[in-house]
């Protein structure tokens, strides 16, 4: 069997599992789709003690209705429960799933909208698929090739993305002049050192902000950028800078965000240019 | 308080241990295969080496599938327990393991001890010494997988804020499953013993090539064709598994070896026809005084050849090229290289002058 028989072998074992991947989707049947997703309040917030671990994320209590029963059932984030939460208020929606039958195995997202078709494992099919055309093509036909089966489809889905980009930004922009300052306080500093298989030690710094949104929400994050010197920042005063429609996308360094935000747009055409001249290169050199 | 004592699993049984022999079995067919077909050239050695791998882990996973869904379906059992005793292990984390010593009241089932090690946050310590009541969590059909709840709901707080717990009797049973030495040296035992399969199966193809030359590579001269008053001499120069005559200077190398020393019979110097194979040099050396058009092997462009073989390889349209050869001769006057190569898509050919530029080509048909 030469290289042909095996991108043949390739593509037809990967290609099943994208066929039954997708099939199952469209049956509704994965393990996505057949999760319960309700809505969950937050009830309580425990304030993290100082030097305290960052790993679980923000001590919640929180409550939901059971949809079939209609009894309400109150779990808090202990152990492994999905999304850490990292900015937490009382009275915040998140989203709260399970399989169905295992109310016991809950998991928590962020986003209470959130949920997924379960499309990750067909869709990882169909890259390898396409990885492995790329290479043989690129072995057979000459390395030009590998620049434009890689380049070409990313320019054409940079191009697509383009305007979305461009209305993210612009949206990232509006959001942050728009932004309600408020004053905060460090109230914890997370440390946790943990070792590596070859026995270096990571030691990893979390301040953690309170502060209090004028709709009188009491909010408690994790703060994973925006503080000089996390190790020292306990006790600290700071200015605290948030979207009114979610406190949870609140930033610390408000100037230099928007200063970034400016380029964005940039940074997207100019990466699009670039990949799409590889393209071209490419297409030339064959 | 009623009581009981649980017994968690003792060490390894058979069925562990045959599956950890299988395991390592697989584990070791599957990298012997890899290195094997790598050091073979086998293509299809080293595919199915890692395919093989995944195949066993893909089964492995949908045999544990229905035990893993019966185990997830049950709702765990919370319950109140008591700290009779707890030691804490340092180490350079702020995760350090703690060994508890445990009695656990569920509501409606007998009290138990049980021993477990957890790990607990160094800001975490003093709240558990000896004596205190806390909130832990277990399978009911698994009592020894007993963990204790950090964040335990309201309602848990509040009970083990204000119950007060005696120590169940008896010695705590130890929760941490001693799988013990045997398991990890049966997972060994197959994991030599699948690699020695594969290295035994394929010993001919491993050792055979080489068995007359233990660095790789043999050369030998054969004295052949005896017709009426001529004696022809032929030098031959085969490699060993992983050289190849395309690697830098090895072409080279092989010819001076042949022509240096005499030839094993010609004059040294001329030849009346090279091949070359992947791994295999033919010189036809020409005899002493004969008048035949023949030229110096060392005079081929050397430098030239891996680049007419690429070139064959990949521009005349031979689909899976599999083998080459390059034949040098110079029957018309000039010296002519013929580059041919074959595969599953026909063969063809390409010819070079003696400076190795390409002067004609036979694309496949």
């Amino acid at each position: 069997m030469g290289w042909h028989g095996y991108l043949a072998l390739w593509c037809a074992v990967l290609g099943a599992v994208a066929l039954v991947g997708y099939g199952r989707s469209l049956a509704g049947v994965t393990r996505a789709q057949r999760m319960v997703r309700v809505r969950g309040r937050i009830e309580r917030v425990r304030e993290p003690r100082h030097g305290g671990s960052r790993r679980g994320g923000i001590a919640v209590v929180v409550s939901y209705r059971e949809p079939s029963s209609g009894a309400e059932v109150t779990v808090t984030n202990d152990g492994e429960r999905g999304e850490l939460i990292t900015a937490a208020w009382t009275g915040r929606e998140i989203g709260v799933s399970y399989p169905r039958g295992r109310p016991h195995d809950y998991r928590f997202s962020d986003d209470p909208e959130a949920g997924g078709r379960g499309l990750g494992w067909p869709n990882a099919a169909l890259l390898l698929i396409y990885v492995g055309l790329v290479v043989v093509a690129s072995v057979d036909w000459g390395w030009p090739w590998a620049l434009v089966g890689v380049c070409g489809p990313w320019a054409l889905v940079g191009l697509c993305y383009l305007p979305g980009n461009v209305r993210d930004a612009r949206h990232r922009r509006e959001q942050l002049a728009s932004m309600v300052a408020v004053p905060g306080r460090i109230v914890a500093v997370l440390r946790d050192v943990s070792t590596d298989a070859e026995g270096s030690t990571s030691t990893t710094i979390t301040p953690v902000v309170a502060f209090t949104t004028r709709e009188g929400a009491a909010v408690t994050a994790h703060c994973d950028s925006g503080v000089p010197d996390p190790a020292g920042s306990y006790g600290r005063e700071l200015t605290v800078h948030y979207p009114e429609d979610d406190p949870a996308r609140f930033v610390l360094d408000h100037a230099a965000r928007q200063r970034s935000v400016r380029s964005d747009v940039a940074v997207n055409v100019v990466f699009l240019v670039l990949v799409a001249a590889a393209a071209v290169v490419g297409v030339v050199l064959l | 308080m009623t009581t009981t004592t649980v017994a968690p699993p003792t060490g390894a049984t058979p069925v562990d241990l045959a599956r950890g022999f299988l395991t390592g079995g697989v584990v070791g067919v599957s990298l012997a295969a890899f290195v094997v077909g790598c050091t073979l050239g086998k293509v299809p050695l080293i595919v199915a080496g890692p395919a093989l791998l995944a195949a066993y882990g893909l089964l492995f996973r949908l045999a544990g599938a229905p035990r893993r869904a019966r185990e997830g379906a049950l709702a765990p059992r919370t319950a109140l327990a008591l700290i009779d005793a707890l030691e804490v292990q340092k180490g350079e984390e702020t995760d350090v393991p703690v060994r508890f010593d445990l009695t656990v009241a569920p509501d409606r089932a007998p009290a138990f001890r049980i021993r477990i090690t957890q790990d607990v946050h160094v800001s975490e310590l003093r709240d558990h010494r000896a004596g205190a009541v806390l909130v832990v969590r277990y399978p009911p059909d698994r009592p020894w997988l007993v963990r204790i709840v950090k964040r335990p709901t309201p309602e848990w707080e509040e009970r083990a804020a204000g119950a007060v717990l005696e120590s169940a009797p008896g010695p705590a049973v130890a929760a941490d499953r001693q799988d013990g030495c045997a398991w990890s040296l049966v997972t060994l035992l197959g994991v030599l013993l699948g690699a020695a399969a594969v290295v035994l199966l394929l010993r001919a193809e491993l050792f055979g090539k080489d068995t007359d030359a233990p660095d790789g590579r043999s050369a030998s001269v054969t004295s052949s064709s005896t017709s009426t008053s001529t004696v022809t001499s032929t030098g031959t120069v085969s490699f060993g598994p992983g050289r190849s005559m395309l690697d830098r200077g090895a072409l080279r190398a092989a010819v001076d070896s042949l022509t240096g020393g005499g030839g094993g019979g010609g004059d040294g110097k001329s030849a009346l026809t090279v091949v070359v194979q992947e791994q295999l040099l033919t010189v036809v050396f020409s005899p002493a005084g004969a008048d035949a058009p023949a030229f110096d092997p060392r005079s081929l462009p050397f430098d030239r050849v891996p680049a007419l073989v690429e070139e064959a390889r990949t521009t005349l349209g031979v689909d899976s090229p599999r083998t080459w050869q390059l034949s040098a001769e110079r029957l018309t006057g000039a010296l002519t290289i013929r580059i041919s190569v074959a595969g599953a898509g026909g063969s063809a050919s390409l010819e070079a002058d003696g400076q190795g530029v390409v002067v004609r080509r036979s694309p496949a048909r």
